[in-house]
């Protein structure tokens, strides 16, 4: 009799240990797939918006459409995520108006970067590619540029988002034919620090120059 | 005069597999450059020569020739390429690679390579000596910045010298003189493609470096495909994980 009621007891256990961890799993797996989804979201919104800017600023001065340029790119990208990972263990000996510079001159570099290729870019076709959950937080949006008149090489890009602090999916690098954006402007970053003893003032000078 | 030219060439290929191996490391482009000060000073010589002269003439070249002959003297360029392509295809054992270049080469032959018959449907990946060093564990060595030729490592400089080499030995003269022609046309061409990318590079804070990490990522990425894109964005996400906690 105890036998039978141990058994029942165990099955019991067994069952509600199953479907918990049936359930986690399948809660988990919703969140990596909305997770992507959202990524993929996002990702078709900007060049949709980007495409949309390219044709109604086309008529502005250089000075606004900078300044409109700069909008649209602040609501999909994580500057602050941008800023600490191109900045690597400086970051941390920066005071904040240092960091707040060079967060302003880093955007000016990608509104610069982005201006120029904007006008092309309103006359081509975007195709999104595979997306894919990394890890925890990140997700991957893999996307094709294609030039339907042929004139143009197809460019494929690949898109690293993640959530902020604050529940938002925003851009955390742009990779360009396997060329990752903040890598290449990370080893500019520190080759200036580095050549200046870690000096963040002469890094926010040069980047001023440079502009 | 052709022996030479053999014992030149190869005297060189040694040289640089010596220097290369001495750094007895992988991909160490990025991390060391034991020439950094000679690079600088090479990279300020080819930017003037960039602005003053291959840019306005290459500004020139896009302005007044129309895109069907700018299309037409691309493919014979990358025409003329293939013939290295087809052999590292088969010193690297890429059977596919070697079959399609080489019924691409017979068939664009036909028109010198000014008419791509194919019309670009076959993606080809370009081969190198370069590449077939890469894929025989020869490390990469230090960063170069070459006069004229821009951007380059230790393997792919000999690389690039070995190719053209072989390309002359193989030729005729009358080839050669024509390969010769090339070399500015080759230049404004390329210069008129990558024009955005190039004034992007000028415009940076520090256009050296910026030149150098785009050199290495797009080269690594053309020699190692998608093992290299992986293992890179494998650190890369550790690095973000880490930077959102």
């Amino acid at each position: 009799m105890k036998n039978s009621y141990n058994n029942i007891n165990l099955k019991k256990v067994l069952c509600i240990t199953l479907f918990s961890f049936l359930f986690f799993q399948f809660l988990t797996f919703k969140s990596y797939s909305d997770n992507v989804k959202n990524g993929e979201v996002i990702v078709q919104k900007m060049i949709a918006d980007a495409k949309k800017h390219a044709v109604k600023t086309i008529n502005l001065s250089p000075k606004e459409r900078s300044l409109k340029i700069e909008i649209l790119i602040k609501r999909f990208i994580n500057l602050d995520f941008m800023a600490r990972a191109t900045t690597g263990s400086y970051w941390k000996k920066a005071n904040n108006t240092q960091k707040k510079k060079y967060k302003s001159a880093l955007l000016k570099q990608i509104v610069n970067t982005i201006e120029e290729h904007l006008n092309t870019l309103a006359t081509l076709a975007y195709k999104p590619l595979k997306s894919e959950a990394r890890g925890k937080k990140l997700v991957y949006v893999k996307g094709i540029i294609k030039d339907h008149s042929k004139k143009i090489p197809d460019v494929n890009l690949l898109w690293k988002l993640a959530k902020d602090k604050k529940g938002n999916f925003l851009v955390l690098d742009l990779e360009i034919e396997g060329i990752s954006l903040v890598s290449s402007h990370k080893a500019e970053t520190m080759a200036i620090l580095r050549k200046n003893k870690g000096d963040f003032n002469a890094l926010l000078n040069t980047f001023t120059k440079s502009e | 005069m052709k022996k030479n030219k053999f014992a030149f060439s190869y005297s060189l290929i040694l040289l640089f597999l010596l220097i290369g191996c001495t750094k007895n490391l992988k991909n160490s482009a990025e991390s060391t450059d034991p020439f950094e000060s000679l690079n600088r000073n090479i990279f300020a010589f080819n930017k003037s020569l960039d602005q003053n002269i291959v840019s306005p003439v290459s500004a020139a070249y896009v302005k007044t020739i129309p895109y069907s002959v700018r299309k037409s003297v691309s493919n014979h360029l990358e025409w003329m390429d293939t013939p290295s392509t087809i052999v590292n295809s088969t010193l690297q054992t890429d059977l596919e690679n070697t079959i399609l270049a080489s019924a691409k080469f017979m068939l664009n032959g036909l028109s010198l390579g000014f008419y791509d018959f194919d019309n670009n449907e076959t993606k080809i990946k370009k081969k190198d000596l370069g590449s077939t060093l890469a894929k025989l564990n020869v490390p990469e060595g230090p960063f170069l910045m070459v006069p004229l030729l821009g951007p380059k490592t230790v393997r792919d400089f000999t690389g690039t010298l070995s190719d053209r080499q072989s390309l002359s030995n193989i030729s005729s003269n009358s080839v050669n003189k024509l390969s010769l022609a090339e070399i500015p046309i080759n230049l404004v061409d390329k210069r008129s493609k990558l024009a955005k990318n190039i004034e992007n590079i000028y415009e940076s804070p520090d256009p050296y470096t910026k030149m150098k990490s785009y050199y290495i990522q797009n080269r690594r990425k053309n020699v190692y495909g998608d093992t290299y894109l992986e293992d890179k964005n494998n650190k890369l996400d550790l690095e973000f994980e880490k930077l959102l906690q």
